[in-house]
């Protein structure tokens, strides 16, 4: 659209612009482009409601309204999570991250006790085996199997068993 | 304009100090434009007041955040037409889910209550481009279809746009020419996609 129609077009859309009608004789494009803004400006005019379409308000129209703001209370900052899409997926992400850590937390202290666990068993099986071993050596591979949770420990202990028995 | 000083600032002030009677006294002095802004746009008698009720349930919620700079209608009447097409969204009304929630009552009611209409033109064409017209205005920003709406429904100059918004006429031209402008290039896309 050309400057002569584009800077007064409110004017010309109202039809209060004569010296709009020369260019516009003249110019295809600007009568075209006009012609389609002014059956878009009738067309959102037709989004005016009826005169009388207030008067069928019912009553207590305020009272309504006071229920709706005390049924929902102040907008609060999880509601954002909640309500939309990008909050629940956020939501939902951080709680896979937060199950994620917990699971790697868990483990990772687990065989940090196993490890201790094993480091402190060994001088007290190694004792166990000392004590027991003359005597009763079928007992005392029993009890080192009761005694024995986990690979590491067991292995240990064997040794141990080996190297009593070749002294 | 200054909407600092007025009468409607200070009772603005007394609602954001939460004083219900100010509420109230807001509430009854607009209800009826947001209602006929609601039943203009969507033709909808049974979902009006509910759209009414949330207007002014985001009215009370937010009215902390008015910061003067246009007349407390423009922010009640750009509130309200947001809400319309939050409700036009939600129900993704579509030209026959839209002419489904039109009721018969509704139609002989806008066939015989809308002057500004050429009366040749038959109700199923009218609802066609009620609908077209609410998809070009879906396709430019908030501020923009409230400042057209503004002017060609509510019949406002551009003096008294400028005077509402607190922006001066210039800008309110170059505006509404921007707006005109992005609804022929919306309506020459969706004319070439159909």
């Amino acid at each position: 659209m050309h400057r002569e129609i584009r800077d007064h077009i409110e004017d010309v859309l109202r039809g209060s612009q004569p010296d709009a009608r020369e260019h516009l004789a003249q110019c295809d494009e600007c009568r075209t482009e006009l012609q389609v803004m002014q059956e878009q400006t009738a067309l959102i005019r037709e989004l005016r409601a009826p005169e009388d379409f207030a008067a069928d308000l019912r009553p207590g129209f305020y009272a309504r309204v006071m229920e709706r703001i005390e049924a929902e209370g102040p907008i609060s900052i999880w509601n954002l999570f909640i309500e939309s899409a990008f909050g629940r997926r956020i939501a939902v992400a951080s709680l896979a991250l937060a199950l994620l850590i917990g699971v790697y937390l868990v483990t990772s202290e687990r065989s940090a006790e196993d490890v201790t666990l094993a480091v402190q068993s060994q001088p007290a099986i190694m004792e166990q085996t000392i004590v027991l071993g003359e005597d009763a050596p079928a007992r005392e591979i029993t009890r080192v199997d009761q005694s024995q949770t986990d690979q590491s420990s067991e292995d240990a202990v064997l040794a141990n068993l080996v190297t009593y028995r070749e002294q | 304009m200054d909407h600092k000083t007025s009468e409607e600032a200070a009772l603005v002030r007394r609602v954001q100090a939460r004083d219900e009677m100010a509420f109230r006294e807001v509430v009854e002095r607009y209800q009826s434009k947001v209602f006929s802004i609601i039943f203009g746009i969507l033709r909808n008698r049974n979902d009006a007041e509910d759209i009414a009720q949330q207007v002014f349930a985001k009215v009370y919620f937010s009215i902390k955040n008015f910061d003067f700079r246009s007349s407390l209608l423009t922010w009640i009447y750009k509130i309200t037409v947001n809400e319309c097409y939050d409700y036009l969204r939600k129900k993704r009304v579509r030209k026959l889910v839209y002419e489904s929630d039109f009721s018969q009552e509704d139609a002989q009611r806008m066939e015989a209550s809308e002057p500004a209409v050429d009366g040749s033109v038959p109700a199923d064409i009218r609802l066609a481009q009620r609908d077209l017209i609410l998809k070009l205005l879906s396709k430019v920003s908030e501020e923009e279809r409230s400042l057209i709406l503004l002017k060609e429904v509510e019949g406002h100059s551009v003096e008294e746009l400028a005077g509402m918004t607190g922006l001066n006429e210039n800008t309110i031209k170059v505006k509404l020419f921007r707006t005109r402008q992005k609804l022929l290039r919306a309506a020459g896309r969706l004319t070439r996609t159909r």
